[in-house]
């Protein structure tokens, strides 16, 4: 595959990072989905936790039962063959629809989004609801989605200054990437909606059924129907 | 019928959570992995009261008041923290019998910052996730917040004067002084090459330069002040990769972060340098104006001191007063 290159370093004496491309592209993000699987099915029991960054991954191990040599020679070994077969071999990806109220005080940033567009509100919601985005990662904070790949007309960069609370359930933009905050936190993300389900569930195991690679896409509702929909969980909701 | 018992908090200055030794297997969905900063300590304040190193107990910075609603048995670890028996002082790293309606008194002493203190049997609280560790900004685990006067926790039920005879003369078998940081000291911190060493042309001057804590540090993470890495303002934003706690995060100011138990599961600044667990511990200990110094170990040698490590963490090395003290 063109753009990557694997990159693998070990550090602190437990971790071996895997960087498949230093850009991102729904390409890069693919194949780095297609090397999860795969090491998470090849790998179990024998590392202690694996997590993806967008284009990168970080497998956690005990150095008492594996060396870092030899689980970097596994990985490289386990990285030509994930490449040959299609994620839909390892993974098959699932679908989930969110439904969001877009604009005024849940969106504080749709008419920022709408002016560096050069589009009316009501265009940058039609675009943003017109696609279906791959889920490139979970992370950061419990539950948030990394989504992709944002129409370049509306991708909007991050604002300059981060928030420092943003409600659980809130839809950002950040240039060519979308996502949902799972719970409340900072972030600088264009906020340009927000959803009423419950995203991340702690008392839930897992606390998310969205999974990296699967399938979102967004549904523009009315106001009048946010309460309704409140506190409904994200893998309860049919849209 | 299942007795239990109960501790309540009197009073509190200071941040006290509920910690257990971390929340693995869900960083993939974003859960920090939580725990106690000071892993090691809260092991062995475990081990001398016959708990589990993982059992639930309280990660304590500043000052508390405790009081037992029946007689039990706990010990205070840490950084060499003061601790009292209503009116007498005792030592910390050591069981002690706490009987029912005496006040528990725990000060910071001028070296270390964070005291762990174990209750015999274990804290009982909400499990989330598969542990107890309070994970305050989702909300969750345990209490879900921090501590507060006027609490009461629950604590899991024991034979205490049975239990008291097996433990009383339990030492650890370390030295808790040598464990923290020297206040007139720099303190010496090991870390191996981090993720991005290749893109930070400049990471000399982290290595040979002296830095310092500051306050504006908390479980997330503890930032460092000194001479900044001019290279990381260039790099602007990099893909968000998994971080883990002992990451040494470079954001465009170039002034050290390193990551800490609440840290966030992924990041998009430069990383670095990867701090080593068992150091990661002491320097968790170290307080704001505390000196530090960065230097760089290889792979190997960081797998051969963290392997060490979590086998002490798992069972940490015991002893007896007898052997300790004649």
């Amino acid at each position: 595959m063109k753009n990557t290159k694997l990159r693998i370093l070990s550090s602190g004496g437990y971790v071996i990072h895997v960087d498949v491309c230093s850009d991102i592209s729904l390409e890069c993000v693919e194949a780095t989905h297609k090397l999860y699987y795969t090491l998470k099915k090849e790998l179990s029991g024998r590392i202690k936790e694996l997590v993806t960054g967008i284009v990168s991954l970080a497998l956690f191990y005990d150095p008492r039962e594996i060396s870092s040599n030899d689980l970097i020679k596994k990985v490289k070994e386990l990285w030509e063959w994930s490449q040959s077969v299609e994620l839909s071999h390892v993974y098959k990806p699932r679908s989930f629809v969110i439904p969001v109220s877009y604009g005024g005080e849940f969106g504080p940033d749709l008419p920022s989004v709408a002016a560096w567009a050069g589009l009316r509100e009501e265009e940058v919601i039609s675009i943003h609801t017109s696609t279906s985005y791959t889920c490139y990662t979970i992370g950061f904070t419990p539950g948030f989605i990394y989504l992709g790949e944002v129409d370049s007309r509306i991708a909007a960069p991050r604002l300059e200054t981060p928030r420092i609370k943003i409600p659980a359930g809130s839809v950002g933009i950040a240039g060519k990437m979308t996502g949902v905050y799972g719970i409340e936190g900072p972030g600088g993300w264009r906020l340009i909606g927000r959803t009423p389900l419950t995203m991340f569930d702690y008392r839930r195991n897992p606390p998310t059924p969205i999974a990296p690679g699967d399938l979102i896409s967004f549904k523009s509702i009315p106001l009048e129907n946010f309460e309704r929909l409140e506190g409904v969980f994200v893998g309860d909701y049919r849209g | 019928m299942i007795i239990v018992g109960s501790l309540h908090v009197i009073y509190l200055a200071g941040v006290a959570t509920v910690q257990d030794l971390g929340r693995y297997g869900y960083r993939a969905l974003g859960v920090p992995v939580s725990g106690a900063l000071d892993v090691l300590s809260a092991a062995y304040a475990n081990a001398l009261v016959g708990n589990k190193p993982n059992t639930a107990l309280i990660e304590l910075f500043g000052s508390i008041i405790l009081r037992a609603g029946e007689d039990t048995v706990v010990a205070v670890s840490g950084g060499l923290p003061k601790v009292f028996v209503g009116r007498y002082e005792v030592s910390s790293w050591r069981p002690i019998y706490l009987k029912s309606g005496v006040e528990l008194v725990i000060r910071p002493s001028e070296v270390g910052s964070i005291s762990y203190v174990s209750v015999a049997g274990g804290i009982v609280c909400e499990e989330v996730l598969g542990s107890r560790s309070t994970y305050a900004r989702g909300g969750f685990g345990c209490l879900g917040r921090p501590l507060r006067v006027g609490d009461t926790l629950v604590i899991r039920d024991v034979d205490t004067d049975r239990l008291w005879s097996e433990v009383c003369d339990l030492r650890p078998a370390l030295k808790p002084d040598n464990r923290v940081p020297k206040k007139h000291e720099s303190l010496i911190v090991r870390a191996t090459k981090g993720v991005h060493f290749e893109q930070l042309p400049d990471l000399d001057v982290l290595l040979n330069s002296e830095y310092v804590i500051t306050l504006d540090s908390d479980r997330m993470g503890y930032r460092l002040d000194g001479p900044p890495l001019r290279s990381a303002s260039r790099l602007g934003r990099l893909p968000s990769i998994p971080t883990d706690r002992g990451y040494v995060q470079i954001p465009p100011d170039g002034k050290p972060i390193v990551l800490m138990s609440d840290a966030q599961t992924t990041g998009g600044y430069a990383v670095a340098l990867h701090v080593i667990p068992p150091d990661l511990d002491i320097l968790a200990q170290a307080r704001p104006t505390q000196r530090v110094r960065f230097t760089e170990v290889s792979v190997e040698d960081a797998e051969k001191h963290t392997s060490k490590y979590l086998s002490e963490v798992e069972r940490p090395l015991l002893t007896t007063a007898g052997d300790e003290e004649y």
